[in-house]
């Protein structure tokens, strides 16, 4: 028997299909580099993120050194803010860069430039996505991951700000505002497929049930979900960060594909949430078990994550930096093994 | 005629409901009346906080309505403040607070230097993406009584360890307790890397803050 390919077999979970593929997926949708990959690839932080030879050693090492079932670009989530004229802070080897100041002022300050993914490292993500197409072909899949709209919207406008706004301001003009950021995604989104991509990641870790209520939730930023993955002809995650218990109900309203949850969400209460409307992807906690845990723990949390009914095992939330290789390749590891529970 | 509680009441719900002008008006009126204003700020502001809180706990708020409330009451403080009768006998405590290094998420950090500040604690706010030496040395200069230190991200947690251990390597870990917040830290967390407290909230953090520094002062006296 001919094994499956990992491309395909992630197509299959991230649509909800994972009884179709041999296995459950591994291709991780987040974050998936590391130190340990970046030395033993010679692509460091902070430069990695502005290279294209160095970006794509450092992409390619997710499969090669950790055996992840796919790759992911960008690594950071500034790619956005920075097109926008933000200031950025490149961080170093062990921490990812961050948005210094913001752009606009004000709401009627705010402007996107013509062509914008041809902006700032728009292009240098593309040609990596590229890349990793031309040498891998069919055989593993490439995710390209936007930095949804709430989060971009905090990064250009100070989230504080921008969060007083959302009570102060007309609702009507922050939703134009996060429609015209969620053009960007789409605009990047479509040039990545056009590179070679195969999935869609829309991290919004701001968005996080701790800092807005479900219903805006509902009424804002679904609306905005949804207009993205209708113009995207490609499967779709959602990562958002903290617990978004409250916000699964509405989450099949987004019309994605899959659902990325952090540790505070149950995996088989989600599950029971979103049936077969919306795949759940997730399941090994990164501090407890990835960054602080052993290999063990790794493996006990892959295997409470499928039996919970996870379609792709994942990291809750970025990798942190430091996490040891031996505890990524055990999630690896652990997920091969399993075939369904 | 308004009494003074109907002022007190008013107060309280102009800052509740996170209306600045109505947060500064009453207290004016508070002052023109002959309220005192240190208690305008630590008890009455530190009330209308603590119902804020509540509902953010119970999720009937989220932090957009913290915010303003926060605003209103930033606002009203800095008309209450001059009124204050300077009277000190008591060194207030000293407090180093900032959002970890790689970390920008500073909401939580700058609610906390609120309550703090209204609740009479002299707050050395450093910031976010705070390089983690600078807390040490911080806390050394101003001889600190409490470092606060705050993370949003999962990957950026672990700054708060490393000052810590930098704290023990400094010789200076028992002359400051150490609380840390933020959403991915967990008590046991928190517990494990050697810190003294993790508040639930920004107004939790009032009390165990206090607390800490009576139990600190008790043991090292009020010098370093």
């Amino acid at each position: 028997m001919v094994e499956m390919t990992p491309k395909k077999r992630a197509l299959l979970c991230f649509t909800g299909n994972k009884h179709k593929a041999d296995r459950i997926s591994c291709c991780d949708a987040l974050t998936t580099a590391t130190v340990e990959q970046m030395l033993a690839v010679k692509a460091p932080f902070p430069d990695a993120h502005k290279d294209v030879e160095l970006a794509y050693r450092l992409a390619e090492a997710a499969w090669t050194i950790i055996g992840l079932e796919g790759f992911k670009l960008p690594f950071d989530l500034c790619i956005e803010a920075e097109a926008l004229g933000c200031k950025i802070n490149w961080g170093r080897i062990d921490r990812h860069p961050s948005v210094e100041t913001p752009a606009f002022n004000d709401i009627s300050e705010f402007k996107i430039p013509e062509k914008i993914i041809e902006k700032g490292r728009f292009p240098i993500k593309h040609k990596v996505e590229e890349k990793l197409r031309r040498e891998y072909g069919d055989y593993l899949p490439i995710v390209n991951q936007v930095t949804g709209p709430f989060t971009v919207a905090g990064h250009i406008f100070g989230i504080e700000r921008f969060l007083i706004w959302t009570k102060k301001k007309p609702i009507e003009q922050i939703k134009e505002v996060l429609m015209m950021i969620a053009d960007i995604n789409v605009e990047d989104s479509k040039e990545a497929l056009r590179c070679g991509a195969d999935i869609i990641c829309i991290a919004d870790p701001s968005a996080t049930s701790d800092i807005i209520s479900p219903q805006f939730f509902k009424e804002v930023l679904v609306p905005v979900y949804r207009s993205i993955s209708r113009r995207l002809g490609a499967p779709i995650v959602l990562h958002i960060c903290g617990n978004a218990t409250a916000y699964l109900p509405y989450i099949p309203d987004t019309e994605v594909d899959a659902f990325s949850v952090d540790t505070q969400v149950n995996i088989a209460f989600a599950k029971q949430i979103l049936g077969n409307r919306v795949a759940v992807a997730g399941g090994v906690p990164t501090i407890s078990a990835l960054l602080f845990g052993t290999p063990e723990t790794v493996r006990k949390a892959v295997i409470d994550a499928i039996s919970q009914g996870v379609d792709v095992v994942m990291p809750s939330c970025g990798i942190p930096p430091r996490t040891p290789t031996a505890n990524f390749r055990a999630l690896v590891e652990a997920t091969k093994c399993m075939i369904y529970v | 005629m308004v009494t003074k509680e109907e002022v007190i009441s008013k107060f309280k719900e102009a800052i509740i409901n996170g209306n600045e002008e109505e947060a500064v008006k009453w207290a004016k009126e508070s002052i023109s009346i002959g309220l005192d204003a240190y208690e305008m700020i630590t008890k009455y502001g530190g009330e209308a906080m603590e119902v804020i809180s509540k509902m953010y706990e119970e999720r009937k708020i989220f932090v957009p309505e913290v915010l303003l409330a926060a605003n209103a009451l930033t606002s009203a403080i800095e008309v209450l403040r001059p009124h204050i009768k300077v009277e000190k006998t008591k060194v207030p405590a000293k407090i180093v607070l900032g959002v970890v290094e790689g970390d920008i998420h500073d909401i939580g950090k700058n609610l906390v230097k609120i309550m703090l500040s209204s609740a009479g604690f002299e707050v050395i706010d450093l910031g976010r993406d705070v390089p983690l030496q600078k807390f040490v040395d911080v806390a050394k200069e101003v001889k600190a009584d409490v470092i606060g230190m705050s993370a949003l991200m999962s990957t950026t947690m672990p700054g708060m360890k490393k000052v810590i251990d930098m704290l023990k390597e400094a010789g200076i870990r028992d002359k400051v307790a150490v609380i840390v917040g933020g959403g991915p830290v967990t008590p046991e967390w928190a517990q494990s890397i050697g810190a003294d407290a993790r508040p639930k909230d920004a107004s939790a953090a009032v009390g165990i803050t206090k607390q800490l520094v009576e139990e600190l002062r008790k043991r090292r006296g009020e010098s370093w």
